[in-house]
């Protein structure tokens, strides 16, 4: 049995699959691709899959990181090609490789979201506004925990934050924590923004990019 | 594409992978390169239609073809619904996201009578013309086929055309005719007219339907060349018919997410209260060779992990040991599970059941429909209880804890003591349980008791025979549960008006098109949901029209009465069914095909053929 690590993309209306469906979706991707997979020993065995760090449902992922576990000789770039022949449209195999870190490393993450406001002068201001509230140290929202809802500081989980305007859209570059200890969906942030300000765009796209561990470098 | 209208709403909704497409194997064609656009429609949400065998087969039969492109349509939630029309998004086919008016075909398929509400609300949140009559040019042509199709009178004004039987072959027969009559600029009465010719089509519009003073149908003419009968088609040579090698697999969760391959058509048992049996007849057998190769094809496309051998009683499929012996050399290897639905009490041996359990466990069903042996003897449904509780011991021996038994009440003839043979015959099958030495520790039995109503239907011996009211319904469900007295056995219950509606549309007339139209535009939509239905908006339709609906399920119909489907043809003949009436009420069996053929008279559509042995005929 060995264990390797698949980064997928996930990109156009692929990001409504949920992430359960990802994990359907993927259990049947290797079947067809016919890789030699270590099974689960219950009363219902079942194909190892684990999706590291599930990405919100209308979020796209540019690299996602999937681990797999391997039963028989198979190597990486045959998984990686085999695999890339029976993906749906929208899911892309990126990169295959033997897991560097351990899931629990992962930290936080790098998101680019773009906002598409009716008209620049809103886009301006929600800009103008939205990095004077970041910078202002506290921006609340509610936020649920496993002891029901609770209000936090966003701007104390933030690590990095940049807004940038290109005429009627917002460019936001954040990097937010994920993994098990402590999460922040970007959608809450952006929610406790369009609040802030009172604006909201007319659509919205949030990218997550890549992990990273705990001092910063890219998780693999 | 999905159209970009409604991507911000996708978040606003419930499960947007319903209505996104690009599933795997779905088929994206370039529409300048066909002739034909297809909407394939099933009037309910994507879970259920994603399920369905039916679309399955003719979405490929389809787009096998070069000219053409089939594309399919669900039924939107009610969520959905309201973000379409609000930003003024038309239905759109989730392969090219085009708008549903403007395809050559809507197909819609009806496997169950309370879909009609449904079918009217998908027209027109495509912007369809509810109304043949109204639907002006060649196209879009609104046709249907299903096994609603027997008697599709109450949505007789809605259809163009509705194909009856098997759709294999008549499906390219008419987008054949179709290419023809578009090449050449016909009318849509030109392409109907000639589109009756076809054997096994139907078209509503050219046929008279006069009325007596009782309500009864006085007589159906035809006009325009059309046939007095219309008789349903059938595959000859089911190895050689066409069968889907693959298909689209869904994103999110469907009802049955799974391969699904037929084994035969038709049914050798004869149950008098089973429309299937009487409407898919004659029986036609795959060979085990093809039915595996399709199940390897479908597995290897789609990656499921669960092949389901289907039919209408697969234990009486000739082939099924053969079949299992071959396969589960590779299913078991490669963790791939097979599930046999419809399953019978009585002929499955013991070490086929152990095989088929060494990847997963799935459920256990009996359907012995009936509480005693003179009732079970009255419907023709040929089980013993010795045969129920020997297959559930074999089954607790064999490690399974839960057991699920299918029944019906208003049966005829049925008395307080079939109601008491139902909470007895449950009862017994958890005494088995603990009679059972080997069970398994600290594990209890759950027997759960499925009761439904039976819904008298065309085609069967029964068509003629009264159906019981929802207040006698509900009356019979409380003296049952008042018989139960072990907690290990759970009752669960239909509604009894969703019944009564399906038996009011399964034998009604053509005078129920108004009723369907307006209660829809009164707001009833998916009616086979228990929070959708809006009963009382159905009762009040039917009285705004004067139509009394217990005039279609209560009355018991003379055997010389003109009945709404007379005109069509399903091969078992009307002396056969008759007949069966008959010994049902003497309580007289009739036994299988297998064992002696009893004359239904449906092979005659086949070329006299029929997969069973006729030489017992005389």
């Amino acid at each position: 049995m060995k264990p390797v690590r698949i980064l997928l993309k996930k990109t156009g209306l692929a990001i409504y699959i949920s992430h359960l469906d990802m994990n359907r979706c993927l259990s049947r991707a290797v079947i067809r691709a016919k890789i030699p997979l270590w099974y689960t020993e219950g009363f219902n065995p079942k194909p190892y899959l684990n999706f590291l760090c599930p990405l919100a449902l209308g979020q796209e992922g540019l690299a996602e990181p999937l681990d797999l576990r391997i039963e028989g000789e198979i190597s990486n770039d045959e998984i990686k090609e085999s695999l890339s022949n029976v993906m749906p449209q929208g899911i892309e195999v990126t990169e295959v490789y033997d897991p560097v870190m351990k899931s629990a490393e992962i930290a936080c993450a790098l998101y680019n979201i773009t906002l598409e406001f009716e008209n620049e002068k809103e886009a301006g201001v929600f800009c103008e506004q939205a990095k004077a509230a970041i910078e202002s140290g506290e921006l609340t929202a509610e936020k649920r925990s496993k002891k029901g809802m609770k209000t936090v500081n966003l701007c104390e989980m933030i690590n990095s934050f940049e807004i940038e305007q290109q005429s009627e859209k917002a460019g936001i570059k954040t990097v937010l924590p994920t993994g098990s200890t402590l999460n922040l969906n970007p959608d809450l942030l952006l929610d406790a923004l369009y609040e802030k300000t009172g604006l909201s765009p007319e659509s919205r796209l949030v990218s997550r990019a890549c992990l990273y561990n705990e001092s910063g470098e890219i998780f693999r | 594409m999905f159209p970009k209208k409604l991507e911000p709403v996708l978040l606003k909704v419930q499960k947007p992978g319903r209505y996104t497409g690009g599933e795997l194997n779905s088929v994206i064609k370039d529409k300048n390169k066909v002739d034909v656009r297809y909407a394939f429609c099933f009037p309910d949400t994507y879970e259920i239609g994603m399920s369905h065998l039916g679309m399955k087969i003719l979405y490929s039969l389809i787009n096998e073809r070069e000219d053409a492109w089939c594309e399919r349509v669900f039924a939107p939630a009610q969520d959905m619904e309201e973000q379409m029309k609000a930003l003024g998004v038309p239905l759109y086919a989730l392969e090219s996201g085009d708008a549903v008016r403007d395809f050559d075909f809507i197909g819609f398929t009806m496997m169950y009578e309370l879909c009609y509400t449904n079918i009217l609300n998908m027209l027109s949140l495509a912007g369809v013309p509810l109304r043949s009559a109204d639907r002006e040019g060649l196209t879009p042509l609104v046709v249907g086929g299903g096994a609603c199709a027997c008697n599709i009178e109450p949505m007789a004004d809605f259809f163009d055309l509705v194909s009856l039987g098997d759709g294999e072959e008549v499906t390219n027969e008419i987008i054949d005719l179709f290419k023809i009559h578009k090449a050449k600029g016909s009318t849509r009465k030109e392409f109907l007219i000639e589109a009756a010719k076809i054997p096994g089509v139907y078209v509503p519009s050219l046929y008279n339907v006069e009325y007596n003073e009782d309500s009864t149908v006085k007589s159906i003419t035809p006009t325009c060349g059309a046939p007095a009968k219309v008789t349903k088609r059938t595959v000859k040579n089911l190895d050689t018919m066409f069968a889907p090698t693959s298909f689209v697999v869904p994103f999110i969760e469907v009802v049955h997410d799974r391969t699904t391959v037929e084994t035969f058509r038709g049914c050798i048992r004869g149950c008098r209260f089973c429309q299937a049996c009487f409407l898919y007849r004659p029986i036609r057998e795959k060979s085990p060779e093809t039915v595996e190769k399709q199940c390897r094809a479908i597995y290897e496309n789609t990656g499921y992990d669960e092949i389901s051998l289907c039919s209408l009683s697969t234990s009486d499929y000739k082939g099924l040991e053969k079949l299992l012996n071959s396969m589960l050399e590779w299913t078991i290897p490669e963790k791939v599970n097979v599930a046999l639905p419809s399953l019978r009490a009585d002929n499955f041996p013991e070490e086929l059941m152990k095989k088929l359990s060494a990847v997963r466990k799935s459920g256990l069903t009996f359907a012995p429909e009936a509480g005693t042996q003179r009732l079970r003897d009255v419907i023709n449904k040929n089980i013993t209880e010795e045969e129920v509780l020997s297959t559930a011991a074999l089954a607790f021996r064999g490690g399974w804890t839960a057991v699920k038994l299918y029944f019906m009440i208003g049966l005829p003839t049925e008395t307080d003591e079939d109601l008491e043979g139902i909470a007895n015959l449950a009862q017994a099958v958890v005494d088995e349980f603990y009679n059972n030495p080997d069970k398994p520790k600290g594990k209890g039995v759950n027997v759960s008791v499925s009761l439904s109503t039976l819904v008298p239907k065309p085609f069967t011996p029964f068509q003629w025979e009264p159906m019981i009211t929802p207040d006698i319904t509900l009356e019979k469900q409380q003296k049952l549960l008042g018989y139960i007295r072990s907690r290990k056995i759970t009752l669960s219950k239909h509604n009894p008006k969703t019944s009564f509606l399906e038996g009011v549309f399964s034998r009604g007339d053509r005078r129920l098109c108004k009723v369907v139209e307006r209660a829809w535009e009164k707001g009833c939509k998916f009616d086979s949901w228990d929070d959708m239905l809006k009963f009382d908006t159905w009762i009040e339709t039917f009285e705004e029209f004067g139509i009394d609906p217990y005039f279609y399920t209560a009355r018991t119909r003379s055997f010389d009465e003109v009945l709404p489907w007379e005109h069509m043809d399903f091969g078992v003949t009307k002396a056969f069914l008759m007949r069966e009436n008959k010994k049902a009420h003497e309580g007289v069996t009739t036994p299988s095909c297998r064992e002696k053929c009893a004359g239904c008279g449906a092979a005659a559509i086949n070329g006299g053929e029929c997969s069973e042995t006729r030489k017992n005929t005389a």
